[in-house]
């Protein structure tokens, strides 16, 4: 396992000096950790820190790589014992045994049987990834020829014997498509250590007991050799189990490397028999610490649960798991059937599917590409929008597979109806069920039909006059743009926006009040309607907000239109008040710079993050504008190295497209407590990295209390900004109408010298 | 140097909870190590297999039998028929059910709802009193109606209260904590703390309870310190491997077979997870779960 940037961060010397040649010490640090750079680039980095750093950055366990090619596989690594500690990384894999006592036709009925078991779970194959030969002591050549035999069927192949004899002979018949060698004792290990090595491949160790192991591991590891693969199984169940978590526990939890080595658990040896109860300790080990699991054998229906089990166990607790986009007949449905929408979110999958298949109504699913995240998320992320359906129906040739033309998306995504409608306009767009529970009865109603038909009729009555086919690329036409939207007016709403330092140090606030997600603000956008966008504003303004959101949503049809408004009008209402322009639309965001008044500040883009949003940086860096920087590819990061590499990643590209790091304002995505508790650290020690690095920071704070009762919110947003606020945060997303909260704003801002203390400075 | 193993007992432990009366009665929780780590503390209380019996025409005699079948401790009462949205059994015919179940077996019972919360807690508290003194369990009471379960079963007929929340560890938390600010005992409540098929989603049940055990016993939260009880059946029988029949994948091979090893795969991996009773219904899957559970103490 690599070495990790921020681990040598904390022995560098942390002065910025720049005479490596990097910007900064952390990012000096994560060049070293990708291998970029040389630890010895560093003038100042101490001998003692760099001794320190080969000891301290050594993994806890192990990863071992068996088989050779592609059917390479990867056991260990692991870094948690609870997978929400982090992730599990390697999952286990499964065996099944032949042996030499068995003869030609059976060996042959049960290497046909294991090739049976091979389908796709989630665009995973399952399959039995290895098969073990066991030889009887004495029978070199038998065991050899059974090797070449399990070799032959496309499997890594463990070689399972403690007699020297056998596994030199087996071993050299294969040593090519590198076996495991499982069977190294505390009589044998000498010699078994010299087949091992000599071939390069893993060595199983096993023992009469947990001690004896422990002991032989110590002479192998002393011997110099450290591919080793612990042979946990112990007489019964009990023992193994203790085995499989001392070994783990200790190696992890207690940091003795000596029991950093994945493990093999032969679990039809403890089974005896009982194929039940080999599939109860199957489930059991793929839970507690097995690396290779053998079976007696493997069915369908041990199959089934067993990979989905597992695959759920590994599953990256940062990263749901996703299912590929495509079109899903179910219930036996063809061409002339009805075509459903759902994201790509496995669980979404899962549920949605089920409740059709219990409908028995014939239907076809699309699983639209969302970046693995629910319906609503999705959405609100805009990795679920029109435009996203209409690529996938046009990748899909949804259109040329399927005749009939009903298209029943997501209640919870009713607002996209018209907007889906107009990208595909072959299609009579229905919106279906709120919640998966529904969709039974919904289907077998056929209410979809209704609504498909009256689509239909209403399409017929009045046909949709052919639009200009928008060239997406097309420069905007600003003249056309500023003569569409209808006149501003200023109107006395009792609120000025005082007029702004620019250079100030005190904490930006950014008020995200002005969010189309309200229905309020959403219907006054669809009309253009300035009377609420201007309560709205002037609440926000008097509460003391620096910035003002402006969030109009995809606003596919007439983002530039729309957003050039709210400019205006927020604008020359109040004195040039600085806006961040928050939309998934760039050219939306394009039109509002045209006509954005610098005087209180530049405009904010928000937001680009280091996936596919990245390019925002590239329209921020063209227009002089900021930018909020998530710290987020898809999907949130999982611990500080990625947020940091992400962070690197952006700053890199902005750096070099000429912007000032002080226009990047890094946000590492507060996440909710109710669910995300243990990783709110992560959060505040990424705020300490970049202030560490002098860079700016900002983000959605409130999300944090996402979930809790009203009253209990403004109380964990205050707290959490002043432990921010500590750690370096310099804006921050927020509700300004939350009088706990930016008073609390306020006082931090006093205690760190940013403004000068007065008796009345809450009301400044 | 050699090999000591640091053994990892706790301080704080899982409640031990009883249910039933009588020789029959069994008692789950006590523990103060991780599920089916007896190498780092002895463990009295073994985990315990209920059987799911449907609230049919045969409930009665299922409930008989249930008594001599392998592996099973006691007997979980599906009242699936009684939802408003069904069959919307009344709750005077199932009252009289539960008292004929209750009557035919002396195995500890277990009453399960309906999940339509309004007509749950009339259920559960009319059968409460039906059965007053016979230390039933009722699932469950949920956030939307834990005060009336809580105030009738729980305070009024001395029973135990099931506390159940989705998956979701801070609201299994919030429910135990508004349980006991009912005046409910923390020592007569038993969590269900959500259940999943294995491939369903079983990596949030699996990290719910990692999650929920680490508490009760690292931390030492007593509001999660309930021990836990998860039905299985419910979710297994739901899933395509336990629906599609023979004739309509036949590469799948024998429906029967696939029912009792998902059944086997889930109720194992709960039990591995920190499930101190688990509520299954096939009888060979049930069977093969005793034995592990049996080894595995």
């Amino acid at each position: 396992m690599a070495v990790k940037g921020l681990d040598i961060f904390k022995l560098s010397p942390k002065t910025n000096c720049k005479e490596c040649g990097c910007p900064t010490c952390m990012a000096f640090c994560m060049k070293v950790a990708q291998g970029a750079l040389q630890i010895e680039q560093c003038p100042h980095m101490s001998d003692e820190a760099k001794a320190l750093l080969s000891d301290a950055t050594a993994p806890a366990m192990k990863t071992i790589k068996i088989g050779a090619g592609d059917k390479e596989i990867t056991l260990g690594g692991e870094t948690v014992l609870y997978r929400h500690e982090k992730t599990f990384v390697s999952h286990n894999v499964f065996a099944v045994p032949v042996c030499t006592c068995m003869d030609a036709a059976t060996v042959d009925a049960k290497l046909a049987d294991m090739a049976k078991i091979d389908y796709e779970r989630i665009g995973e194959r399952e399959f039995v990834e290895t098969i073990m030969v066991h030889g009887e002591d004495g029978k070199a050549t038998e065991l050899a020829d059974l090797a070449k035999k399990a070799d032959a069927a496309g499997r890594v192949v463990i070689i399972d014997t403690t007699d020297v004899a056998c596994a030199k002979a087996a071993v050299e018949a294969i040593k090519a498509s590198k076996p495991v060698l499982v069977g190294a004792n505390k009589d044998n290990f000498a010699d078994m250590n010299a087949i091992a090595t000599e071939a390069g491949i893993a060595l199983g160790v096993c023992g009469a007991s947990i001690e004896e192991i422990y002991d032989t591991v110590k002479a192998l590891e002393d011997a110099g050799n450290k591919n080793l693969i612990i042979d946990v199984t112990g007489a019964d169940v009990k023992e193994t189990l203790k085995n499989a978590v001392l070994v783990r526990r200790t190696a992890i939890k207690d940091g003795d490397r000596s029991f950093g080595y994945p493990s093999i658990v032969k679990v039809a040896k403890l089974a005896k028999g009982d194929l039940h109860l080999q599939t109860a300790y199957a489930s059991l080990f793929t839970l507690k610490y097995g690396s290779i699991i053998v079976m007696e054998n493997m069915t369908m229906a041990e199959a089934l649960p067993l990979y989905g089990l597992r695959q759920n166990i590994y599953t990256d607790p940062q990263k749901p798991m996703k299912v590929e986009p495509g079109i899903y007949p179910l219930n036996g449905a063809g061409p002339e059937d009805p075509v459903m929408l759902t994201v790509d979110f496995a669980l979404t999958y899962f549920l949605v599917t089920g409740e059709i298949e219990r409908s028995k109504v014939p239907v076809n699913l699309v699983i639209t590409d969302a970046s693995g995240m629910s319906v609503l998320t999705a959405w609100a992320a805009g990795k679920f929008s029109s435009s996203t359906v209409k690529k996938t129906f046009d990748e899909l040739d949804v259109a040329g597979k399927i005749n009939n033309r009903t298209l029943i998306i997501p209640g919870k995504v009713a607002v996209m109806k018209g907007e889906i409608a107009d990208k595909l306009p072959d299609w009579n767009v229905v919106v279906g069920t709120r919640e998966a529970v529904e969709i039974v009865k919904y289907l077998k109603d056929a209410e979809y039909d209704k609504a498909a038909k009256a689509a239909a009729a209403q399409k017929a009555e009045a046909p949709q006059e052919k639009k200009e086919v928008v060239d997406e690329n097309a420069p905007l036409d600003f003249d056309k743009i500023a003569a569409s939207i209808p006149e501003i007016k200023v109107v006395d709403m009792g609120v000025s926006y005082k007029k702004r330092n620019v250079e100030s140090q005190k904490f930006v606030t950014i008020g995200e009040r002005i969010h189309c997600i309200s229905p309020t603000i959403k219907a006054a956008m669809d009309n253009m309607d300035p009377e609420p966008i201007l309560k709205r504003a002037a609440e926000q303004i008097a509460a003391g907000a620096t910035y003002l959101d402006v969030n109009i949503g995809p606003a596919e049809s007439n983002g530039p239109e729309l957003m050039t408004w709210a400019v205006k009008l927020l604008q020359e209402n109040f004195n040039n008040v600085p806006l961040a322009l928050d939309t998934a639309n760039k050219k939306a965001i394009e039109a509002g710079i045209k006509v954005y008044n610098r005087e209180n500040g530049k405009p904010i883009v928000n937001s680009a993050d280091a996936g596919s949003r990245i390019d925002n940086i590239n329209l921020a860096a063209a227009n002089d504008a900021i930018c909020i920087a998530l710290c987020s590819a898809d999907g949130i990061a999982k611990d500080n190295e990625e947020r940091m590499a992400h962070c690197h990643k952006m700053l890199d590209l902005g750096m070099s497209l000429g912007m000032e790091s002080d226009d990047l304002w890094f946000d590492p995505l507060f996440l909710v407590v109710k669910g995300m508790q243990d990783k709110q650290m992560d959060v505040l020690n990424a705020i300490k990295m970049f202030a560490d690095e002098g860079l700016k920071s900002t983000g959605g704070l409130s999300n944090n209390s996402n979930g809790a009762p009203k009253e209990v919110r403004p109380i964990m947003d205050s707290a959490l900004v002043a432990m921010a606020m500590m750690q370096g945060l310099t804006s921050a997303i927020v509700n300004p109408c939350d009088k706990r909260l930016m008073e609390t704003i306020k006082s931090c801002d006093i205690f760190k010298n940013n403004e000068l203390y007065s008796d009345s400075y809450l009301d400044m | 140097m050699a090999f000591e193993p640091k053994l990892q007992a706790f301080n704080s432990s899982v409640n031990a909870v009883t249910l039933g009366t009588g020789d029959k009665a069994i008692t789950i929780g006590g523990q103060n190590v991780m599920p089916f780590y007896t190498f780092d503390n002895a463990v009295e209380n073994t985990q315990k297999i209920g059987l799911e019996i449907l609230d049919d025409e045969n409930a009665v005699e299922n409930a008989k039998k249930a008594e001599s079948m392998e592996g099973v401790s006691f007997i979980c009462l599906h009242f699936a028929s009684a939802d408003p949205n069904g069959a919307d059994t009344s709750v005077e015919d199932c009252v009289a059910l539960a008292k004929a179940v209750s009557e035919a077996s002396p195995l500890p019972l277990v009453i399960m709802g309906c999940k339509a919360v309004e007509k749950d807690a009339e259920l559960f508290n009319k059968i409460s009193e039906a059965l007053e003194g016979k230390n039933i369990l009722v699932l469950s009471a949920r956030e939307e109606n834990y005060k009336q379960v809580g105030a009738g079963a729980g305070l009024a007929y001395g029973q135990k209260v099931g506390a159940e929340s989705a998956v979701d560890i801070n609201l299994a938390k919030q429910l135990n904590t508004m349980l006991s600010q009912l005046g409910v005992d923390d020592k007569t409540i038993v969590m269900n703390a959500g259940s999943a098929a294995a491939g369903y989603g079983y990596e949030y049940v699996a990290s719910t309870l990692d999650r929920i055990r680490a508490a009760a016993l690292q931390q030492g939260d007593a509001q999660l310190a309930q021990p836990i009880i998860t039905p299985i059946s419910t979710e297994t029988m739901g899933v395509k491997e336990s629906i599609m029949t023979e004739e309509e994948l036949p590469e799948w091979g024998s429906l029967d077979e696939r029912i009792i090893e998902m059944e086997i795969t889930t109720a194992a991996a709960a039990l591995t997870g920190g499930s101190d009773a688990v509520i299954m219904r096939h009888p060979e899957a049930i069977k093969t779960v005793a034995a592990m559970i049996a080894a595995l103490n």
